[in-house]
């Protein structure tokens, strides 16, 4: 009984996107590319020009005033942001305070699986990568990066804003009210993978671009560090080749984290919805919403799962990859070898 | 380029950035730090009591060598005082056997002398009584009473002969 409720549950819940996002417009041709994007978005204005959607003004959450000309409002992707962060901080700060402060010393299950990936963390990326000496210094932004990118991979796998869709719609049928204006709207509309946002992704690349630059500096000093660049002992013409590709190597390593992690989560959550919106276009070209049920039952939730599970292990190894290329990097910026 | 996927949006880049360096160094005080402390504390405890481990089993092996060797010392010990009461036991019982046999020759010799005593007495009693039946004997077939000195130089005469007869076997 217990499972079966657990499986409703999360079969509503995976075609949650579809209702939320094709919610009772039903003389409207729905767009499945469309429902798509505004899945991974941040809460913006999307329109079709042609055959290319265009990003529009951005629709707030909360407007908040302009400074300098940026625009702090939270967004979707903001409010992940502290979602996630508040998630992060005080799970972890939970279990380890817990554990520390126990008589027993035995962790439990979460904890265990904490302590797990923090000790391997340490034996096998920091000790090798920064070394005995350093690593202490850089753990704690390691571990940082990994716990974040973690729980926000992981609940983008969550579909939050789709399932307040789902209760939005329906709750606002029982009350018959139009959906648009109840005060859940705007939370309905895709936005679920912080981490599969370009400008967060480059806010944890610029961090760690600065630790490396930091870790270098603190190591060889100011001038030294940016000697590093040119490699002693190689003939004269050869800097003219060297320092550039070792400058542009520099600056491209937090283009290359922000855009690795951005593109798996994205196209992750891309497969996920275009699965699930298989029921949308099933049901649209036959004109049933029996045979859409039946496109369900037989493409969208099985698929859905299986790429549920993979991006479960997606989310795992691009946490841990850009754990890992973080301290890879800073342990070449203080491990110089020539 | 305009892509809703590939926004721009210096807004939330900022957020990030203020969010990220909050979330990193509350959690670097509350959580990474004190973690990591604790982990080097008990692996240290982990070793520490690895290393009290062996220097017990150093210790136990020690101990047992030195009981295996008191041990054998008191297995040779135990031996040797076995071996010696053995001895001892031997040697007094020896010295009974002998007490004994000593005594018993003693007495055996002390026997066969009264006996012999005892013999010779009878035999002389003996020789007496035949003599005097046969000079009983003898008067009577001579019929007449022989002179009672020539009787006891009779007598005389013949015991000296057995004695002499004797004293010759």
């Amino acid at each position: 009984m217990n499972n079966a409720l657990k499986i409703f549950f999360v079969c509503l819940m995976l075609i949650s996107p579809i209702i939320a996002g094709g919610g009772g417009e039903t003389n409207k041709e729905l767009d499945p590319v469309y429902e798509a994007i505004s899945h991974v978005a941040d809460s913006m204005k999307i329109t079709k020009v042609g055959n290319s959607y265009e990003a529009g003004e951005i629709s707030a959450l909360f407007t908040l005033p302009k400074i300098y000309g940026i625009d702090f409002s939270i967004t979707k992707h903001v409010f992940l942001l502290l979602l996630v962060s508040f998630i992060t901080v005080t799970s972890i700060i939970f279990l380890v305070q817990r554990y520390i402060s126990s008589h027993t010393k035995v962790p439990g299950k979460p904890m265990n699986f904490v302590e797990m990936i923090v000790v391997y963390i340490r034996e096998n990326v920091l000790k090798n990568f920064i070394g005995e000496k350093y690593y202490r210094e850089w753990a704690p932004l390691v571990y940082t990066l990994f716990f974040f990118i973690l729980v926000g991979n992981f609940l983008g796998l969550i579909p939050i804003f789709d399932f307040l869709g789902f209760v939005n719609y329906f709750g606002s049928k029982l009350i018959n009210i139009d959906y648009h204006n109840t005060f859940l709207y705007p939370f309905t509309k895709g936005g679920n993978t912080v981490t599969a946002n370009i400008n967060l992704n480059f806010a944890l690349a610029t961090i760690t671009f600065f630790a490396f630059t930091i870790a270098g500096i603190k190591k060889y000093g100011p001038i030294g560090h940016w000697k590093n660049f040119a490699p002693p002992g190689l003939a004269w013409p050869l800097y003219f080749i060297v320092v550039p590709i070792e400058i542009l190597g520099m600056l491209l390593r937090p283009l290359t984290l922000t855009l690795r992690l951005a593109g798996n989560m994205m196209g992750g959550h891309l497969a996920l919805i275009i699965f699930t919106g298989l029921v949308m276009q099933i049901a649209q070209s036959y004109n049933s919403v029996l045979m859409g049920l039946a496109g369900a039952s037989l493409f969208s939730v099985p698929l859905s799962i299986c790429i549920i599970f993979l991006e479960i292990l997606v989310g795992f190894l691009q946490a841990y990859v850009f754990a890992l290329l973080t301290a890879v990097f800073i342990g070449m910026a203080v491990n110089v070898h020539h | 380029m305009n892509n809703p996927l590939f926004v721009v949006s210096p807004g939330l880049y900022i957020w990030s950035l203020v969010i990220f360096l909050l979330v990193l160094l509350i959690l670097k005080k509350y959580a990474w730090t004190p973690l990591l402390d604790f982990l080097d504390q008990r692996e240290k405890e982990i070793s520490d009591s690895l290393a009290m481990a062996e220097s017990a089993k150093a210790d136990l092996e020690k101990v047992k060598e030195e009981s295996e060797k008191i041990l054998n010392e008191a297995k040779n010990q135990g031996k040797s005082i076995v071996s010696d009461s053995k001895q001892k036991a031997e040697d007094s019982a020896n010295k009974i056997l002998n007490d004994a046999k000593a005594k018993s020759d003693e007495f055996v010799l002390d026997a066969k002398k009264k006996i012999d005593v005892e013999k010779k007495k009878a035999i002389k009693e003996i020789k007496e009584e035949v003599v005097g039946l046969s000079l009983d004997l003898a008067s009577q077939v001579l019929q007449r009473n022989v002179k009672d000195e020539d009787n006891n130089k009779f007598v005389d005469s013949s015991l000296k002969a057995i004695n002499t007869d004797e004293a010759k076997s």
